[in-house]
């Protein structure tokens, strides 16, 4: 049995490893940049002078440096021969990805490379610049159209943004300097198209980066517990699963309490009253709750029970209630009851409805075995068939269904949790995603996987308890 | 001729009586609520193919300045591409028009069209600011004024697709691992180390020339539209496939060297169970959450296509169990030492002996994806707002108490579609009940 216990911890790892894996490789592809958003989209400067600029440089750099974004994606790296190893040092992911664009469409770097750095000369040209009133409207053209030069791939549009810049530049004689920067960033551009070797990109190449990764980095930390910091509030990733993890937690465990609880009765009353009217309304209605989708009736719930609307305004709509600390211990479990009763209903109806419909088929099908005839005829009242013989089998089914269950109540939670604002964990991880808050999402997905293996690790030992003949050696 | 007719019928007759098939169709048609939910699905499906027909903004026919027109006949194939506007239809508000005749569809409105007479949630039994009864709003109206009930008949269209196109891609997944797990097994499937080795290594290229150096191909095909995606995907899959043919084909010059002699046994079946088992430990719904929120421009489209990515593992499940029973049987050996090759043993005697159970898996994976994207679009996420589905109708609820017919209407359309599949599924499970095969 121990060792049992072992191999399946083991086999644990690289299922982690693999899910850890792909929700990294999500946040990768996906779209905005990531230090902008830890910025809490600030303004980096782009439109204020020199001095603005160059603060907002520095603050983007050190935001990029403490995200740990300015070392390199993953181990390796798989691609051809046209991108360079050191593609990664480009930390804004914007530009990089245009980057890379260009390379797949000219395929040489050292000519990207020069026409890239020539855009950020330019700007300091005209960053260095004397201004006057002649230089407003030519360098408003200038910084505007280096902007766009820095996302832009289409050779239309490049080639019509540099031509404005080079035009713009030469109208005053205060951007001499800007205006030959603009005149050499044209030559770049044309010898990039020039000399573009795109065989290059069709050579495959595989890069090897080192342990000093930003997956690696991550996984050690969250090994370490350490999760990161939520792009949103800046609070550590920790402290906001601390505090959400109980609901959730508790809303569950309460629902799937609640429902086998009842499951079980109602599940062998009506295998033993098989084809009884009382069994076939338990079965209508139980095959009509398992359908119901648990958005709408909690939307149902809400629209007709907690509002004065309908003159059932029986129910809090939203939340969890405030408690204050002056309140007594009743106080508090009914001002937290009263909130909780709505959301429980919702996630526990529909488990309920499974249950007991595969409570009901276990039963049944013990029923038909030998050994319950056998029982019976050696004169067994059938009270005690059925607990005794009967009913330890029967559980069989809906204990596996138990680690089923927990990867559901997740998912179900997640919608409960939004729809009746409790701040649990579907909350915080859809709040995440809409504001594509990755450490958050990652922790959370993380620890999902982790409590669905726990789930079936559990009911794979419980599978034993409950029968003698399954062993684990 | 005539008489060979006969001989068919009266021979299909007869085996009527004793296929397997036969008894399932008998045993389900003893079911009565899994009979009317499957005439009420025909309906349903019909009802969504043809929801532009049944409720639209254009007239069926109408004539404009003597000249007479079929604007919904003409809008499906101006939708398909073969037919354009004439320029003094292009761009028209169609209510506005002034018509010398029009016959109009039953319900005269698009999900889109904002009716801005009849915005901020008008009841079906208010007094509606509508011409006559014609132009009524039967189920209410939105926060926008667009009509409910013309929203729920076509949100039955994107339900039934949703239905379908994940479905497909999640058989089409499901078989094709589960049914080389199951028929394989751990022992069966032998292959020399060269084509192993040839194998991996090719592999790495096919993927490179096929998806890597493609990407930007296919992923500004899927900015343009989701037709020139597909087409995209399946030139990249057609590389592939073809880069792949070479390792197989130079695998037996390879035979012939010692070390690549060597034969080796492949464990399929660890290999896909325990991938299988991976994929399900990964939570589902937060997985499809996240992999529709970096996409930049969600579709309804692109939702069915990562549900059917993500539901395949029931049904490979279920294939692999019936095939790992199904390959001991004796016409397997007999197809064996006939000498066919495994490809067509395989496709044309394992797989359909081991279908009848995974269409139970398909109608409630069916039930169960139609809840998935309407839990997404009630989310709002992966749904571009203008979409009207389902979800996102039942969402628009929430903020406005009041009106109880946004509450009700799609939400029952929900269940009663994922009811429906259930209980097909439902008598599909009693009519194959193992026990009949005897």
């Amino acid at each position: 049995m121990f060792s049992y216990i072992l191999k399946r911890l083991v086999f644990f790892l690289p299922t982690m490893l693999i899910i850890s894996v792909l929700t990294f490789a999500l946040s990768k592809m996906a779209p905005g940049d990531p230090v902008k958003l830890a910025l809490g989209n600030r303004d980096t400067g782009e439109a204020g002078g020199a001095s603005e600029k160059i603060a907002g440089e520095k603050a983007y750099l050190e935001m990029a440096e403490q995200l740990g974004l300015t070392l390199p994606t993953f181990y390796l790296e798989f691609s051809s021969q046209a991108s360079p190893d050191t593609l990664y040092r480009f930390v804004k992911k914007p530009e990089r990805d245009n980057l890379e664009r260009l390379i797949s469409m000219y395929g040489n770097w050292p000519q990207i490379e020069a026409y890239y750095n020539q855009i950020h000369r330019l700007e300091l040209a005209l960053l260095r610049s004397k201004q006057d009133s002649t230089t407003f409207e030519p360098g408003r053209i200038v910084r505007e159209n280096c902007g766009k030069l820095l996302l832009e791939y289409k050779d239309r549009n490049v080639s019509l943004y540099v031509s404005e810049v080079v035009k713009a530049s030469s109208r005053t004689a205060l951007f001499a300097e800007v205006h030959t920067e603009a005149m050499k960033l044209q030559e770049n551009y044309n010898r990039m198209k020039a000399e573009a070797s795109l065989e290059k990109n069709y050579i495959p190449d595989v890069k090897w980066y080192g342990f000093n990764n930003q997956y690696h980095r991550w996984i050690t930390n969250f090994l370490k517990l350490d999760f990161g910091i939520s792009y949103i509030d800046k609070r550590p990733v920790w402290s906001k699963i601390k505090d959400a993890l109980p609901w959730t937690l508790s809303l569950n465990i309460i629902a799937i309490l609640i429902s086998y609880l009842i499951a079980i009765p109602v599940g062998v009353y009506s295998a033993r009253h098989k084809d009884s009217v009382m069994d076939r309304i338990l079965t209508i209605k139980l095959f009509i709750l398992n359908s119901l989708p648990v958005f709408w009736i909690a939307t149902l719930l809400i629209t007709f029970l907690t509002t004065e609307e309908y003159g059932m305004d029986w129910f809090p709509t939203f939340g969890l209630g405030d408690v204050t600390e002056d309140m007594s211990w009743m106080e508090i479990a009914y001002e937290r009851g009263i909130h909780f009763i709505l959301p429980v209903f919702c996630l526990t109806y529909g488990s309920l409805a499974y249950l007991s419909r595969q409570m009901r088929g276990g039963v049944l099908s013990v029923l038909r075995q030998d050994y319950i005839r056998t029982a019976r005829a050696k004169g067994l009242a059938e009270g005690t068939v059925m607990w005794k013989h009967a009913f330890r089998n029967s559980l069989i089914p809906i204990i596996t269904i138990f680690a089923s269950l927990f990867p559901a109540a997740i998912s179900g939670a997640f919608i409960i949790e939004n729809i009746f604002s409790i701040p649990g964990m579907g909350k915080v991880a859809f709040e995440g995603l809409v504001a594509r808050d990755y450490p958050m999402v990652f922790t959370v997905m993380m620890f999902s996987a982790f409590l669905t293996l726990i789930g079936t690790l559990v009911a794979d030992l419980l599978y034993a308890v409950v029968d003698p003949r399954i062993s684990y050696k | 001729m005539i008489f060979r007719n006969v001989n068919t019928k009266s021979a299909a007759a007869n085996s009527d009586d004793q296929s397997y098939w036969s008894i399932v169709r008998r045993q389900f048609n003893k079911n009565r609520p899994a009979v009317w939910s499957l005439r009420f699905l025909i309906v349903l499906f019909v009802l969504g193919m043809s929801s532009d027909f049944i409720a639209n903004e254009k007239p069926y026919y109408c004539e404009i300045n003597g000249k007479s027109y079929f604007p919904v006949f003409k809008g499906v194939g101006v939708s398909l591409g073969l037919a354009q506007w004439p320029a003094e239809l292009s761009n028209v508000n169609w209510r506005e028009l002034s018509y010398e005749k029009a016959v109009w569809p039953l319900i005269p409105y698009l999900p889109t069209n904002l009716d801005l007479k009849n915005k901020d949630y008008v009841s079906p039994f208010a007094d509606q600011a509508v011409e006559s009864g014609r132009w009524k709003h039967y189920l209410g109206t939105d926060n926008l004024g667009r009509d409910v009930l013309s929203g729920m008949i076509h949100g039955t269209r994107i339900a039934m697709l949703v239905g379908v196109i994940s479905m497909s891609i999640a058989l089409l997944i499901g078989l094709v691992i589960g049914s080389l797990a199951g028929y394989f097994g751990d022992s069966k499937l032998k292959i020399s180390r060269g084509r192993v080795w040839l194998n991996l290594l090719f592999l790495y290229f096919a993927f490179f020339y096929a998806f890597s150096s493609r990407s930007y191909a296919m992923g500004d095909a899927l900015a343009v539209s989701f037709g020139g995606f597909v087409l995209q995907l399946l030139f990249s899959l057609l590389i592939f496939f073809g880069i792949m043919l070479i390792p197989n084909l130079l695998a037996g010059l390879f035979k012939k060297l010692p070390y690549f002699k060597h034969q080796l046994e492949l464990p399929v079946d660890i290999i896909i169970s325990r991938f299988i088992e991976i994929f399900e430990s990964v939570p589902l719904f937060l997985l499809i959450l996240s992999i529709v929120a970096i996409i930049e421009n969600p579709s309804i489209f692109i939702v069915m296509v990562i549900i059917g990515f993500t539901r395949w593992t029931g049904i490979a499940r279920y294939i692999r169990a019936e095939l790992l029973k199904v390959r001991s049987l004796e016409y397997i050996e007999a197809a064996h030492s006939l000498g066919y090759p495994e490809w067509r043993i395989i496709v044309r005697h394992a797989i359909p002996n081991a279908l009848t159970p995974v269409l139970i898996s398909v109608s409630f994976g069916v039930a169960s994806a139609i809840l998935t994207e309407s839990g997404l679009s009630f989310l709002g996420i992966g749904v571009p707002p203008e979409q009207v589905t389902w979800g996102s109708m039942l969402s628009s609820a929430r903020g406005f108490p009041q009106a109880w017919w946004m509450a009700i209407f799609p939400g029952f359309a929900i269940f009663i579609t994922v009811t429906i599949f259930n209980l097909i599924g439902e008598g599909l499970t009693d009519a194959m009940d193992p026990r009949l095969k005897q």
